[in-house]
């Protein structure tokens, strides 16, 4: 498993070079461009332009590995993948450098950016391999061209006499080259050993942290189902005590009576929610089907009728005629609309509308439900869909809300790797939009 | 007093049994009750009820399908209209409302979910007698 995050990780890195490399390409080309035309710096052209297509040459391979590699690629061949791609970009540079005056040419320190790059993509051990690979080339590079071995080419122009047989000043500056490919090693490989380890600590407690609130969920699961129990069973005493069917009751009897019905029904209702949401939140799978979407909205628009009918709010919908089946769980579904349904209606005032607008957007459906109701504060928009949160204006209208309706509709949506939203301006109705995969 | 109908509710949970006890005699019914599934197969043999009413949840989760497919597969009883109390879909999440009336699956013949309102229980037994 941590392998295959590994492994994902690191195709990632390798794209990031990827494209950092064809800006490489361009920037090579234009470096010789400028070098060669506008500075008049005598350059061997035609090897400089060959180097270039080749890196641009072995990228475009590499991408084409890397894309067929992606999918069923083991960690150690795309480890492989970098570690060689990273010794071609070294022997390029290296290419690059000697035929552009060697020693002599400051562009030795890009150098350092490769090792940077290397401490990112590779090990630790590896980074420092490239380290050395980098210093005998370089190495190799200068002592075959003072001993005359390899031609060298003099950067004129840019310079004003040769350097690469001054004995001091190439020992001078492999010195420093060399080191500060080291150090730049040692510092990169450390950042980023601890970016892993950070990484990795956070991915664990990540794992901790859901573990946690699964038990915390199964918890509330058990507890919420047994307070069902209790309040099925003083429901039923107390329901046929208010109904007046054990006999009439006096005035003050029948009041209380029924005041203890109404709040345990409430309290019902919310310990009911309760147990909705925990067991979506702790369903591994929910079981998906097609179903005819209209159908299921009638059926859902039905539930709501009533109560709305009670307000005299108009409840329109549209469906565009091209939305057919959808995969889902139907109802879910059905209950995350009504939901969003039984909102509007509750917060939209005598006489108002509510409008309920699907259309096919292709791969997915866009239900939008608009009412012109009291809508929602600015700035409480944001928390709306949390558990137990109730806006303000909300409270204000009906005391006793459960706080639920909203976050059940959106872990239904999201289990359904569909999208929720809300826009609502204060006084004037809310739109809720659901996005959902055919 | 013998033309009376009688109804058998097996349920393990004594308060709710009292308040359908209630419910249902203030309708004219005569009812027995049983504490458990067992009790329940040998209550429905000795009074042979004109309905029975049956909670899912007793010893087992699931002891009232095992109650109901006893008696149906008999051919002595297998007539007699269950109801069937459930509040199972809070545990389980599946909803078997659905799945009513079809015998293969569950032999009930009408499901109630709790909490019971006392209208719905007697419509629902009107209904089911009506019906045999």
């Amino acid at each position: 498993m941590k392998n295959i995050i590994f492994a994902e990780d690191l195709i990632e890195r390798i794209c990031w070079v990827i494209k950092l490399r064809w800006i490489a390409v361009v920037g090579v080309i234009l470096v010789i461009l400028s070098a060669s035309r506008i500075l008049k710096f005598s350059l061997p052209l035609f090897p400089l332009y060959i180097i270039a297509i080749a890196l641009a040459g072995y990228n475009l391979i590499f991408f084409l590995l890397l894309t067929q590699f992606r999918r069923k690629g083991s960690f150690v061949i795309i480890n492989r993948i970098a570690n060689a791609q990273i010794s071609l970009d070294l022997l390029s540079l290296a290419a690059l450098i000697h035929f552009s005056g060697g020693i002599e040419n400051p562009f030795i320190f890009y150098f350092i950016f490769h090792m940077i790059i290397a401490s990112i993509l590779l090990s630790c051990r590896a980074s420092f391999l490239q380290a050395t690979f980098t210093a005998l080339l370089f190495c190799l590079i200068v002592t075959l061209e003072y001993f005359g071995i390899l031609p060298h080419y003099c950067l004129k122009g840019f310079i004003t006499y040769n350097q690469h047989d001054h004995l001091i000043y190439i020992s001078g500056v492999s010195f420093v080259f060399i080191s500060t490919l080291y150090i730049a090693v040692y510092m990169a490989t450390s950042i980023s050993a601890r970016l892993r380890q950070r990484e990795r600590i956070l991915q664990e407690t990540n794992e901790l942290l859901n573990e946690k609130d699964r038990i915390k969920s199964e918890y509330v699961l058990r507890v919420s189902h047994d307070i069902k129990e209790h309040l099925s069973a003083i429901q039923g005493c107390l329901e046929p005590v208010a109904g007046g069917i054990t006999g009439e009751l006096n005035p003050k009897q029948l009041d209380l009576v029924q005041r203890a019905a109404g709040r345990t029904g409430k309290l019902m209702f919310f310990v009911k929610a309760l147990l909705e949401i925990t067991r979506i939140k702790l369903s591994k799978e929910l079981k998906m089907d097609y179903f005819l979407f209209e159908g299921m909205l009638s059926e859902a628009i039905a539930y709501i009728d009533s109560k709305a009918k009670d307000k005299n709010i108009s409840v329109n919908s549209t469906v565009e005629p091209t939305i057919d089946k959808i995969r889902g769980s139907k109802e879910y579904i059905q209950e995350a609309i009504t939901n969003l349904l039984a909102n509007s209606v509750k917060y939209t005032p005598r006489n108002g509308r509510i409008n309920i607008k699907v259309s096919d957007k292709g791969n997915s459906i866009l239900i939008e439900i608009t009412d012109n109701g009291i809508g929602i504060p600015k700035d409480e928009l944001p928390r709306i869909f949390e558990e137990f949160y109730r806006a303000s204006n909300a409270r204000e209208v009906e005391r006793d809300g459960t706080g639920l309706g909203l976050s059940i509709a959106k872990q239904i949506v999201e289990r359904h790797n569909g999208k929720i939203r809300v826009d609502s301006e204060e006084g004037k109705g809310s739109i809720f939009s659901i996005q959902l995969p055919k | 007093m013998n033309d009376k109908v009688k109804i058998l509710i097996i349920d393990d949970d004594p308060d709710i049994v009292e308040a359908m006890k209630v419910v249902l005699e203030s309708s004219h019914y005569e009812v027995s009750i049983a504490k458990n599934g067992e009790e329940g197969i040998k209550r429905t043999k000795l009074d042979r009820p004109n309905l029975i009413i049956l909670d899912v949840m007793m010893e087992s989760m699931d002891k009232g399908f095992d109650v109901a497919r006893d008696l149906k597969k008999d051919k002595n009883y297998k007539d007699i209209p269950i109801l069937m109390l459930t509040a199972i879909k809070d545990r389980t999440g599946l909803d078997f409302k659905n799945e009513a009336g079809d015998e293969a699956w569950l032999p009930v013949d009408d499901y109630l979910d709790k909490p019971l309102k006392p209208n719905e229980l007697l419509e629902k037994v009107e209904l089911l007698l009506k019906k045999t």
